[in-house]
């Protein structure tokens, strides 16, 4: 039995948590967080113990899964890997370039196993498009296309009620808004489809004052001459979150869209004559993308292989989220150093 | 815990590719050998799996096996099981269970007698959407059950599919078994009463066996419904065929599209738009669940009878098309 134990209660450590209780041969050892309360109540909902130190924490489990803010990433995922543990780092990998340099410092000198949550990579819709893309079924790279966008994640609303990581979220000093928090997931599926990306030109609102509303367009090329385009919003209508890949190359094209019409469609007259409508689109546990990746990362860890996401990856991925965003201030491209 | 040992018996039906794909990627599961009257096919899988290959069933039966896994021609099923029960703890059969009652009733009664789990592979009880209509109804969210409306098109598969010796049927019997066992599945109840258009060489003149079907069934728990099991995907098609199951109760609509999860792939070298399938597999779930029955030496989740009862709706299909009006079951 491996025991794990996670470092941040707030919003994503949930998600996690649910998918460490259902592993077998894992056990969720408990949580360490700054504010004791929200370790007691973590805790109270997912199991475990409410750690009263990272070092006690450290001491009682095999793994470590950083879940804080991004910018809180470097000081437990840096002291996890000179505790000797195997980490899971929650994505971004850090919000600035210079925290991802520690990290990545510290995962080659000691030399322990960081493995990086870039989630989308284990959609089984992203997993698919990449293996038909890697096929040779499109030919080469031509251009790229993914969208993801929705409504500001919002504090009011279920389960996130009451966390401080809304405002998090709305402070862009901090989060690095939509182009650091959300498009980070495509920027990184993109370069993993097609290669290291050479420069950015972004368009957004960051700066536009309109705060926590964000939504930004971005173009980018990478270095095989291919060309791509993120949309990452916070601005969508509530209710409209969509996700979008459409990849073309010199032999065809893919194209999926989350809004198509999904396969169990639910239509029920309610008692006040309107129409309850839904539609879900159900797969097996184990192709859950948040099992999948923690399930990834143990059997990495285990076999002594090498995750599908290098603690370079994750650094590299906030690299081109900095640049897009030091493109939105300057008004020019930014070339990746 | 020692890996459960499982011979594949046949490659003539391709869902075999499928089970072996999702069997090698279990834990605690070895392929201990594979047989097939086909040489070339047998020994081109064996090499895949880096399993031994068989010319003769007894060399795989003599493998200290756990389990088989018989997905020859339809006709074959029957000698296949009958060998292997006795010899094993499990059998999964390809559906249909058998091309005629007598040996589907043959092969459950051997299987019986020598204390042989005989399962059925029925994997759309394993496809996540599926699986999701299930619990609605369960839940009873529908209230009342009016009537359902299903389609399992398909492609015309060619080779002793068409052969009505090796088969039994064409699209009808293809095609009815797998809706028929979810629908008996969902309500516990039984087809009554069906009727049905069978249509011979309407979508591939000179065939020489049905391609079309339309099956109007009554069930024992009062709902109605119809099922076309029509080889009606021609080669342009962007996917194989389809599951889809329109649910309607007094409260609304369930509609299911099983394998909906899609990418759609525009390839030049294909010359035509395909829907590339990135859904869970049912396939995935049915062999867990036959390993995890082993294993747990416990009884099928689907049973021998389930794939007759599924046969029988099948057989009544054709004799009420050849007569034109409704066959009573059981037949």
């Amino acid at each position: 039995m491996r025991r794990v134990g996670i470092v941040g209660a707030g919003g994503i450590s949930r998600t996690h948590a649910d998918r460490w209780n259902q592993m077998p041969g894992v056990e969720l050892a408990g949580f360490y967080d700054i504010i004791e309360d929200a370790a007691q109540r973590a805790v109270q909902r997912s199991g475990g113990k409410a750690f009263s130190s990272m070092d006690e924490l450290f001491e009682a489990v095999d793994y470590v899964d950083v879940c804080t803010p991004g910018t809180a990433h470097v000081g437990p995922v840096v002291a996890a890997l000179e505790a000797g543990l195997p980490t899971v780092c929650e994505k971004p990998l850090a919000n600035s370039v210079a925290d991802c340099e520690k990290i990545v410092e510290a995962a080659e000198r000691t030399d322990m196993p960081l493995f990086v949550a870039m989630v989308v990579r284990f959609f089984p819709q992203f997993a698919k498009a990449k293996e038909v893309l890697d096929s040779g079924a499109i030919g080469a790279p031509g251009v790229i296309r993914t969208v993801r966008s929705g409504s500001f994640p919002d504090s009011s609303a279920g389960w996130r009620k009451g966390l401080a990581i809304t405002s998090y979220y709305a402070d862009f000093a901090q989060s690095g808004g939509v182009l650091l928090d959300l498009c980070i997931h495509d920027i990184d599926f993109q370069r993993w489809c097609f290669g290291e990306i050479e420069r950015v030109f972004a368009r957004g609102m960051m700066f536009a004052g309109k705060e926590p509303k964000d939504h930004a367009l971005l173009t980018v090329r990478f270095a095989n001459g291919a060309v791509g385009h993120i949309e990452g919003s916070w601005s969508y209508p509530r209710g409209r979150f969509a996700t979008r890949i459409e990849i073309a190359g010199t032999g065809g094209v893919i194209e999926w869209d989350s809004r198509a019409r999904p396969p169990v469609e639910v239509a029920l007259a309610q008692e006040d004559g309107s129409l309850a409508s839904s539609g879900s689109s159900p797969t097996a546990p184990q192709h859950d993308p948040y099992y999948a990746e923690l399930a990834h990362f143990v059997r990495c860890v285990e076999a002594n292989e090498p995750f599908l996401v290098s603690p370079y990856d994750g650094l590299m991925a906030v690299k081109i989220s900095r640049a897009a965003i030091e493109s939105l201030k300057t008004g020019k491209a930014v070339t990746i150093g | 815990m020692s890996d459960i040992r499982i011979g594949m018996f046949s490659f003539a039906h391709m869902h075999a590719a499928s089970y072996l794909h999702f069997l090698s990627q279990m834990e605690g599961v070895a392929i201990a050998g594979i047989y097939d009257d086909d040489y070339d096919r047998g020994g081109r899988f064996a090499a895949q799996c880096k399993a031994p290959y068989f010319r003769r069933i007894d060399g795989l039966l003599d493998q200290d096996l756990d389990g088989v896994i018989i997905c020859s021609e339809n006709a074959l099923h029957a000698p296949l099981v009958l060998e292997s029960a006795g010899r094993v703890q499990g059998i999964l059969c390809e559906k249909p269970i058998a091309t005629t009652l007598e040996d589907g009733q043959a092969m459950i009664d051997r299987c019986r007698e020598t204390n042989t789990k005989l399962q059925i592979a029925f994997p759309m009880r394993f496809a996540p959407p599926v699986m999701d209509l299930k619990q609605q109804l369960d839940r009873g969210v529908l209230g009342e059950i009016f009537s359902v409306k299903t389609t399992n098109h398909g492609s015309m598969p060619g080779r002793w599919f068409v052969d009505h010796k090796l088969a039994g049927g064409g699209a009808v019997l293809d095609h009815t078994v797998h809706v028929i066992d979810l629908l008996r599945w969902f309500w516990d109840t039984e087809v009554e009463e069906v009727y049905a258009e069978v249509g011979h060489e309407l979508l591939y003149p000179g065939l020489g066996i049905d391609d079309v079907g339309l099956l109007s069934f009554r069930l024992a728990n009062g709902v109605f419904g119809t099922l076309d099991t029509s080889w009606s995907r021609p080669e342009s098609y962007p996917t194989w065929g389809d599951v889809k199951l329109d649910v309607l109760g007094e409260n609304g609509l369930i509609s299911v599209d099983a394998f909906e999860q899609n990418l759609q792939v525009s390839s030049e070298e294909d010359g035509k738009t395909s829907w590339v399938n990135w859904g869970s597999s049912g396939d995935e779930g049915l062999v867990a669940d036959f390993v995890d029955m082993i294993r747990a030496d416990r009884d099928p989740s689907v049973r021998g009878e389930d794939g007759q009862r599924a046969l029988e709706v099948a057989l009544a299909a054709y004799e009420s098309s050849r007569r034109a009006e409704p066959v009573a079951l059981p037949i």
